[in-house]
C-alpha cells in the first residue's frame, strides 16, 4: 500500500492549487456540521435544564396570578392587579386536590447587614412556602405560624444574600435591615442554582407576607397580593387542582357566569414543558438544516471530486504508467474528499460551537456541548467524504492507462 | 537471453463497420541489451506495439512474454507492478506531474513501489538518478522552468528510478530540436552501453534510428524489416 503521509502530501497540494473552490466545496459541509453542533448543544442544554427546573422550581406547581388571559394575552380589569388576597390563598388549600398555597408579595429591596449591602429580591410570604417549591434550609428553621400571623420581623435568607452580606459568618439570629427595617435572620435556604432564564434563584429573601405589606410594600387593599403559588397533591391531581381553583376563585370574588375571570390559572410544569417544546422545534429545525446541507455537501464534495478526476485525468495516466495499482488511485482520491470533508468538519465545529455560545448570551438558553456531540461530527463529516468521495475515485481507478494518458 | 518475445500479437479495434488492424501477427524477439529503434510510416502501429510490449495496453490475440513471464493475459494491478518494476516509459510530450518539482516527479514510481520505499529513501534515490543525468541543480524547478531537453532528461530518471531492465521510448525526440535531440540520444547510447539498459524507441527520423544498433520497420501493423544496423 502507497505510503500514507506522502499521499496525504499529494492531496493537500491538489487542494491548495483550487484554494476557493475547494472552500466552497466545505462549505456545506460546513453548515451542516455547524448546526448539528448547534443543535445538539441547544437541544441537550435545554433537556437538561428542564428536568433540572422541574426539581428546582418544584414539582406539581400551579401559579395563580391576577387578570385574565384571553387568547391574545393578559387582559386586567379595574382593579384587578390587586384582586387576589392572601384569604383566597387559605381558602386554595383546603382544596382536596391542594397539597399547599403559599402567598407572595414581592419587590426588589437594598438589605444591609453592617458595612456589607446588597440589592436583591424580597419575598412576603408564608411557611408553606419552603413546602410548595421543595426547598429545604440549610441552617436554622422556617417561619413559624405564630410569626404570619403576627407579623414578624423575621426573615430566610437564600445563599447568594448569605454569602454576601455574611461572607463565612453565621448569619442566625444576626439583624439586618431591609429598607431600613430591622428583620431578625431565623433560616438560611439550601442552594438552588440557576433558574431556566440564566437568574440566581438563591439572591432572594423571605419574610412574612404580613410583615412584607406592613413593612415593607405598603398594599392599597389590605391582604392583597401579587401571586399565590399552589402545589397539587400529585401530578395526576394537576388539572382538577386548576379546575378546583378557578371554580373556587369565581365563586369567592363573586363572578356572574356571563363573566371572565379576574385572575389567572397556570400550570408551571405546562409552562416548561412548552419552553421544551419551543427548543424542540428549534432543535428539529437545526436539524433539518443540518440534513439538508450535510447531504448537499456531500453531494457537492462528489461534484467537485469528479470535476477534479477529468481535470486531472492525464495525472492518473501518468501515475497508472508508472506503476499505479486501483487502489492507490483509489486512496488518493479519497483521501482527498476525506480531507476536504474533515476541514469542513473542524471548521464547522468550530462555527457551531462559536454560534451556540451567541444563541445562549442572546437568549439565555443553557448551552451544553459535549465531547460525544464534537467526536460524533468530525466523524459524521469523515464518513461523508468517504461516501461521496468513493464513486469519483472508483471511476478515476478504472480509467484505461492509455485513453487517459492522451487526454488533453 | 531474450527480455521480450511476441507471438502472433494482435491488436484489433473495432470501429463500427470496420476492424483496424493497430497489430496484425507481430513475432519479434529483443534480447536483453539491445538497443533497437522502431520506425514506419505514421499510423503503422508503432505507438500500439510499445504501449503492448510496456504492459499499458493488453493485445486481443497472441503472446507476450517479458523476461520469460507470460503477460498478455494479466489483470490490471499485475500489469502495474510488472510497469513499476521492469519497465520505464518516455514519452514525446514528457509527460511529467504539474506543479511537482523534479526531485518529486522522479520519486513518483518509488511511491507505488510494493516493497515501500522509506521518504528518504526516494529522495536519496531520486537526487542520484538526476544527478547521473546532470541535473543535480534543477531538483526543484518545476516542469515549467525547464527547458524541454530538461524536461526529457527529468522523465528519462524517472523512468530510471527503479532500475528496470528495459526503457521504451516512444519518439523521445519528437519535440526538441536538433541539437537537443543528438543529447537525448548520447544519452540513451551511455544507457545502453554503460548500464546495459534495453531500449526500444520509436522514430520518425532516419538521423535519430542511427543510434541504434537495429531497426525494425513497421507498416499497416506489420512488421515488414528488421535488421541490424551498420555502423
Ligand atoms: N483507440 C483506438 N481506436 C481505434 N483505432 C485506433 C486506436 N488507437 C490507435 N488506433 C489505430 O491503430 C493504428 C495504429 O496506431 P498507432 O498509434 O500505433 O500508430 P503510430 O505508428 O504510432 O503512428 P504515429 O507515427 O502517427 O504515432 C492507426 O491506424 C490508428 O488509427
Ligand atoms: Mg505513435
Amino acid at each position: 500500500m502507497i505510503h500514507l503521509p506522502s499521499i496525504i502530501k499529494i492531496a493537500l497540494r491538489a487542494l491548495r492549487v483550487n484554494k476557493m473552490r475547494s472552500a466552497l466545496t466545505m462549505l456545506g459541509i460546513i453548515i451542516g456540521v455547524a448546526a448539528v453542533i448547534t443543535m445538539l448543544a441547544v437541544g441537550k442544554g435545554a433537556s437538561d435544564k428542564i428536568s433540572d427546573q422541574i426539581a428546582t422550581v418544584g414539582s406539581n406547581l400551579i401559579i395563580v396570578v391576577p387578570g385574565s388571559t384571553t387568547a391574545g394575552g393578559v387582559r386586567m380589569g379595574s382593579g384587578s392587579f390587586q384582586s387576589l388576597t392572601r384569604g383566597d390563598a387559605d381558602a386554595i388549600s383546603s382544596e382536596s386536590s391542594v397539597m399547599l398555597a403559599a402567598p407572595v408579595i414581592s419587590g426588589a429591596s437594598q438589605v444591609v447587614y453592617g458595612n456589607a449591602n446588597w440589592a436583591t429580591s424580597v419575598v412576603g410570604t408564608t411557611h408553606d412556602m419552603l413546602g410548595v417549591r421543595d426547598w429545604t434550609l440549610a441552617s436554622g428553621r422556617n417561619f413559624y405560624e405564630q410569626e404570619i400571623r403576627s407579623a414578624a420581623k423575621v426573615c430566610l435568607l437564600g445563599q447568594t444574600v448569605a454569602d454576601n452580606l455574611f461572607g463565612n459568618a453565621n448569619p442566625l439570629d444576626q439583624t439586618i435591615r431591609i429598607r431600613k427595617v430591622p428583620f431578625t435572620v431565623v433560616g438560611v435556604l439550601g442552594s438552588k442554582g440557576q433558574s431556566m432564564m440564566g437568574q440566581d434563584q438563591d439572591d432572594i429573601i423571605y419574610v412574612p407576607v404580613t410583615a412584607a405589606e406592613r413593612n415593607l410594600f405598603g398594599r392599597r387593599i389590605p391582604g392583597s397580593v401579587h401571586y399565590i403559588m399552589v402545589k397539587a397533591v400529585n401530578t395526576e391531581e394537576l388539572s382538577r387542582a386548576e379546575e378546583q381553583i378557578r371554580q373556587l376563585l369565581r365563586q369567592r370574588h363573586r363572578i356572574g357566569p356571563d363573566q371572565d375571570d379576574d385572575f389567572t390559572v397556570r400550570n408551571l410544569t405546562q409552562m416548561l414543558q412548552l419552553t421544551e417544546q419551543a427548543s424542540r422545534v428549534m432543535s428539529l429545525l437545526l436539524a433539518a438544516i443540518a440534513g439538508v446541507s450535510l447531504l448537499v455537501g456531500g453531494i457537492g464534495i462528489m461534484n467537485i471530486m469528479l470535476v477534479s478526476v477529468t481535470e486531472r485525468t492525464r495525472e492518473i495516466g501518468i501515475r497508472m504508467a508508472v506503476g499505479a495499482k486501483t487502489w492507490d488511485i483509489r486512496t488518493q482520491f479519497i483521501i482527498e474528499a476525506l480531507i476536504l470533508s474533515m476541514i469542513g468538519g473542524l471548521i464547522g465545529i468550530l462555527l457551531g460551537v462559536g454560534f451556540a455560545e451567541i444563541l445562549s448570551h442572546f437568549t439565555g438558553w443553557t448551552i451544553l456541548i459535549s465531547p460525544f456531540s464534537i467526536a460524533m461530527s468530525f466523524g459524521f463529516s469523515a464518513l461523508i467524504g468517504i461516501f461521496f468521495g468513493f464513486y469519483p475515485a472508483y471511476k478515476a481507478s478504472l480509467l484505461d492507462p492509455i485513453d487517459a494518458l492522451r487526454h488533453e | 537471453m531474450t527480455l521480450i518475445k511476441t507471438n502472433q500479437l494482435e491488436k484489433k479495434y473495432d470501429v463500427g463497420d470496420t476492424i483496424v488492424h493497430a497489430l496484425d501477427r507481430v513475432s519479434v524477439r529483443i534480447d536483453a541489451g539491445e538497443f533497437v529503434a522502431v520506425m514506419g510510416p505514421s499510423g503503422s502501429g508503432k505507438s500500439t506495439f510499445m504501449n503492448v510490449i510496456g504492459c499499458l495496453d493488453k493485445s486481443t490475440a497472441g503472446l507476450y512474454l517479458l523476461d520469460g513471464i507470460d503477460v498478455s493475459r494479466m489483470e490490471r494491478d499485475e500489469l502495474a507492478r510488472i510497469r513499476n518494476e521492469k519497465i520505464g516509459f518516455v514519452f514525446q510530450g514528457f509527460n511529467l506531474l504539474s506543479r511537482t518539482s523534479a526531485l518529486e516527479n522522479v520519486e513518483v514510481p518509488l511511491l507505488y513501489q510494493r516493497n515501500g520505499v522509506s521518504p528518504k529513501e526516494r529522495k536519496d534515490r531520486a537526487r542520484q538518478v538526476l544527478a547521473m543525468l546532470g541535473l543535480e541543480d534543477r531538483q526543484h524547478h518545476h516542469p515549467n522552468q525547464l527547458s524541454g531537453g530538461q524536461q526529457q532528461r527529468v522523465a528519462i530518471a524517472r523512468a530510471l528510478v527503479n532500475n528496470p531492465p528495459l526503457l521504451l521510448a516512444d519518439e523521445p525526440t519528437g519535440n526538441l530540436d536538433t541539437k537537443t535531440s543528438i543529447e537525448i540520444m548520447e544519452l540513451f547510447v551511455r544507457l545502453n552501453e554503460e548500464k546495459h539498459i534495453t531500449i526500444v524507441l520509436v522514430t520518425h527520423e532516419p538521423d535519430i534510428s542511427a543510434y541504434s544498433r537495429r531497426m525494425i520497420r513497421f507498416l499497416d501493423g506489420q512488421v515488414v524489416n528488421d535488421e541490424v544496423n551498420r555502423p
